[in-house]
């Protein structure tokens, strides 16, 4: 027992002295703020394949859910800054400063960013028998009847929850929330006609919209989708400038040696334009990003604007967890 | 004076958790009933345990169990919660092995049959069974040793 | 004649050597990471996940679904042999089964859970094959309304669950309702309860206060009588049913699996509630619901028909509309997304071999399930001869891993202990653990309902009784308030004085 004690003790001093230089000698672990098989998990799982082959090491995913992702988010920015622990984060990361009061972390100073990996688009959708067919439409009507309606989300700091604040600002109306416990309630009740409209990430709507058990207004990107080349984008529907996505980045804390980032960094890069991931990612509806956006600066500069952005939509709309 | 001691017990018990719930309830939005805040429903369920509470000592003293409480194995208590707050506190430091080992070791020792070496060797085969099964078999993805160990 | 086409593709598709192979490896997972404390199938399908990318997306979906359901097999196994239930609708299993085992009937139990598991696996598999696009519809039908005073309905049949005090039980529902509020409050996002733990913004793992108030309260009340008394089981009677047996549980199974198949259809919380709903069926008819709670046989076979009927029906939602009914369903979903399978009412047309092969694999996988069950009993019994000082450590061990790779969250273990601190003391006062972990379950459910109708009707409560489904509901808790209360108060009186725990 004390010989194999102090075998495992040497071995692990060994990797603990190993020289940024080397990196990485052994497996990676890529921390995913939410649970598995949900989008960003999927995301994640999908970039690790690729990026494992060209570090060289195995990638271990895992899931640590909780508190809208900050738990995850405070974890790595506490971890060491050895390269052996990132964070994949989505768009929440820049929402969390004005979501959570006392966040344990500060996303710019204490993480730092390799790069930004998709950025997923989101569609307006609403229950089938909803009366407006067109985008246009719908905004006249949410306007009339703003005290009648209802729209859903998947819960506080969710992708469906920004994009319907920033939703309702462009329309200029207040519509009833109704917050739902992820994004799969929320679904069956739109489906089922409970509520009204909601916006969501193609992953998830996707499947019912090509099915008609939704209606869809339009998608919330620059350009139309391939998967879905019928739906006009917001801004030639009718809200002009309606642009939001779900940006996915990489992270490490923060004082992680450059050559590990720069590592890591061309990794990502590889990943992206991996074949595989590329017609993977299209069939979730979304792309890998350019180039350019895969990289540590773009990265920080997204971060620091989405943060930015969103401080006023969200102190205006009264929600922050105390 | 109840005729139970154990439905006094379980009544004040119930009465100072919804005390406590309810206390800590009042510290969040109450809202109405119609557009209830986070604090309204907490609040109400406090306020019936705190009835339920009164309920049990009420029962207690018209119909008591009797029987007295009986013993508490302190230190068999003291040796499990202490190896599973060990566990929590120390696996992603030192690792599942060493942790587990520990752990095994001091819930062991809360049985009064069990000496030091059957304890060591208890932990030492239990250790080896579980990595085999969870991290071998099931893919947990816990490192054995934990940064805490290399000097 | 178009069922008999389906269920061939599906047999075609489920009895390809590979197919079975995978299906045997998933059942034969589920069964072990049921039977080992504190892992449940969510993790062990977030685990295994990967391992699934590169099979054929039909192999993969086979073999995650059996590690679903195998794992209710196996989780009713741990809630008899140690009294600690893996899932909320084992702690129901455990009331009975447990003391049967400790009268050495552990046996029985176990074969009574797997036979009725396999009768109601059976039918539900049918019901799926038959029904499942006009049964999704209706579920639909459900709004937030609808599922608060279905949960109501089901708060107050439970009260069955007590074989002691009324109002203890009461009570016990009540405090696992508050605990279950713990966490961040999603209509809000006010932390309650939370101490300003980030840790606990998710609310507590239920894993962690199943462990808590059955697992290791269970151990510390075993210690308090070490040395007085042997803890262990001695003598074990017989390994199968007796004839009165099987007259005892065939009524059982059939209730059990027509309650399950019907509330596992319902996404929001429909399956969480029948086994609970089975137990209190069962007591309410029985001629001798005073065994209840002491070792009565119908108590296991009822719940466990009703939670593997639900568990086979909670896929109806899943594969017709693409939506989950609970996290383990999620998952699945997952695993459809990086097959690259876009989930929604269009598989069962896209892609039939798909959605026929997965139906017809789940019987299949029951199958094999019983004839991998059976079997094991015996060693399941012979495991209870294990000493009691070198189980307990285990159960610890088992515990502590398979809860903390849940999320890697070190509160989960923690609140192992402040839980099993809470369970003990007020088990040792004559309370018992099963009503809080259903109000632990509801807890959240029953507010998220309430406050989501009340917005959606715009702050006007008639919207409970406007609805028909949820008047209807409602109605039935009425009267089955008044059923109880009326006899029960004399009735129950009595009953305390007979009863020595």
């Amino acid at each position: 027992m004390r010989r194999l004690l102090l075998a495992a003790a040497a071995l692990a001093a060994m990797a603990g002295a190993a020289a940024a230089q080397d990196y990485p000698t052994k497996p990676v672990t890529i921390v995913v703020p939410f649970s598995a098989g949900g989008p960003t998990d999927t995301v994640t799982r999908l970039v690790a394949e690729p990026m494992s082959k060209s570090l060289g090491q195995q990638i271990v995913v895992q899931n640590v859910a909780g508190a809208g992702g900050t738990l995850a988010a405070g974890q790595v920015a506490r971890a060491r800054p050895d390269g052996y622990t990132v964070l994949m984060h989505h768009i929440g990361m820049s929402t969390a400063p004005s979501l959570y009061k006392n966040l344990p972390y500060d996303p710019l100073k204490d993480l730092q960013t390799i790069g930004l990996v998709t950025d997923v688009p989101m569609t307006i959708i609403a229950r089938k028998d909803f009366p407006p067919k067109t985008l246009e439409e719908l905004v006249a009507y949410v306007k009339e009847n703003k005290d009648k309606l209802t729209y859903a989300n998947a819960g506080i700091g969710a992708a469906s929850h920004l994009c319907g604040l920033l939703l309702m600002k462009a329309i200029g109306a207040d519509v009833t929330t109704v917050p739902y416990q992820g994004t799969g309630p929320a679904l069956t009740d739109l489906v089922g006609g409970q509520v009204d409209f909601m916006c969501d990430q193609t992953t998830n709507t996707t499947g019912q919209i090509k099915a008609g058990e939704v209606k869809a207004y339009a998608v919330t990107t620059k350009e139309r989708l391939k998967s879905l080349p019928d739906l006009p984008t917001a801004d030639e529907a009718g809200l002009p400038g309606f642009e939001v996505s779900v940006w996915h980045g990489l992270y490490v804390p923060a004082g992680t040696p450059e050559p590990v980032v720069q590592k890591l960094n061309a990794a990502l890069q590889a990943a992206l334009k991996d074949e595989n991931v590329a017609s993977r990612f299209a069939e979730l509806g979304t792309a890998p990003v350019a180039a350019e956006l895969a990289t540590p600066e773009a990265h920080k500069e997204r971060l620091s604007s989405q943060i930015e952005l969103w401080r006023p939509i969200i102190e205006a709309a009264g929600v922050m967890a105390k | 004076m109840p005729k139970s001691v154990k439905d006094l017990l379980a009544g004040l018990a119930f009465i100072a958790f919804g005390l406590a719930f309810g206390y800590a309830a009042l510290g969040y939005e109450l809202g109405t009933a119609l557009r209830m805040g986070p604090g309204y429903f907490p609040l109400v369920l406090a306020g019936i345990l705190v009835a339920l509470g009164i309920g049990v000592i009420v029962e207690g003293m018209l119909a008591g169990e009797g029987g007295d409480i009986g013993t508490v194995p302190w230190r068999g208590a003291a040796l499990i919660l202490g190896a599973l707050v060990f566990f929590g506190y120390a696996v992603q430091g030192l690792g599942l092995a060493p942790t587990l080992f520990v752990t095994v070791f001091l819930a062991a020792l809360a049985s009064q049959r069990t000496g030091i070496p059957t304890a060591a060797l208890l932990a030492l085969a239990l250790t080896a069974f579980c990595i085999a099964i969870f991290v071998y078999g099931l893919g947990v993805t816990l490192p054995l040793v934990g940064p805490w160990l290399p000097v | 004649m178009d069922l008999l086409s389906h269920l061939a593709l599906g047999f075609e598709t489920a009895l390809s050597p590979v197919n079975v192979l995978y299906c045997f490896v998933g059942v034969l997972l589920g069964t072990m990471v049921g039977v080992l404390p504190g892992i449940g199938p969510t993790a062990t399908i977030a685990m295994l996940l990967p391992i699934t990318f590169n099979f054929e997306p039909v192999t993969a979906l086979i073999m995650l679904a059996g590690i679903y359901y195998g794992a209710q097999y196996g989780g009713s196994t741990t809630a008899i042999l140690i009294n600690l239930p893996g899932e909320s609708s084992s702690a129901v299993t455990a009331i009975d089964g447990y003391v049967m085992a400790r009268k050495g009937r552990a046996g029985p139990a176990l074969a009574t859970a797997a036979l009725g598991s396999f009768f109601a696996g059976t039918v539900a598999t049918l019901i799926l094959a038959v029904a499942a696009p006009p049964l999704a519809r209706i579920a639909l039908r459900f709004g937030p309304p609808e599922y608060f005073s279905l949960i109501v309905l089901g708060l107050i049949a439970s009260i069955a669950l007590a074989h002691g005090s009324v109002v203890k039980a009461l009570a016990m529902i009540v405090l696992g309702l508050l605990l279950g509020m713990v966490g961040q409050d999603i209509y809000t996002g006010t932390p309650r309860f939370t101490f300003g733990f980030f840790e606990l913004y998710s609310g507590i793992n239920f894993v962690s206060v199943a462990v808590g108030v059955f697992g290791v309260a269970e151990i510390l009340r075993n210690l308090e009588h070490e040395t007085t008394r042997e803890v262990g089981i001695r003598h074990v009677s017989n390994l199968w049913l007796t004839k009165e047996d099987f007259k005892r549980v065939a009524a059982p199974i059939l209730r059990g699996t027509a309650l399950g198949a019907a509330l596992g259809i319902l996404p929001g919380g429909g399956h969480v509630l029948s086994s609970f709903a089975s137990y209190s069926l069962e007591k309410r008819v029985s001629r001798r619901p005073q065994e209840f709670g002491n070792g009565a046989i119908e108590g296991v076979a009822g719940p466990e028909s009703a939670n593997n009927a639900a568990a086979q029906t909670s896929f109806i939602p899943l594969l017709t509309l693409g939506i989950p009914a609970h996290p383990v369903m999620a998952l699945i979903i997952g695993a459809f997304i990086i097959q690259g399978i876009t989930p929604g009412p269009n598989v069962i047309n896209d892609e039939p071999a798909l959605f026929w092969g997965i139906i017809v694999s789940m019987w299949v996988g029951n199958l094999m399930l019983v004839l991998l069950n059976l079997p094991l009993i015996g060693i399941w019994v012979k495991m209870l001869t294990i000493p009691y000082n070198v189980l307990f450590p285990a159960i610890i061990a088992f515990a502590s891993i398979g809860t903390y790779s849940i999320n890697f969250n070190a509160f989960d273990i923690y609140a192992i202990v402040v839980l099993g601190v809470i369970g003990y003391l007020l088990v040792k006062l004559g309370c018992e653990p099963a009503p809080l972990l259903l109000g632990f379950v509801l807890g959240p459910l029953l507010e998220e309902h309430l406050r989501r109708a009340m917005i959606i009707s715009r702050g006007d409560p008639m919207i409970f009784l406007t609805r028909p489904i949820s008047a209807g509901l409602l109605i039935a808790a009425a009267l089955i308030l008044i059923v109880t209360i009326l006899p029960s108060v004399r009735k129950k009186r009595e009953e305390v004085f007979v009863e020595e725990d």
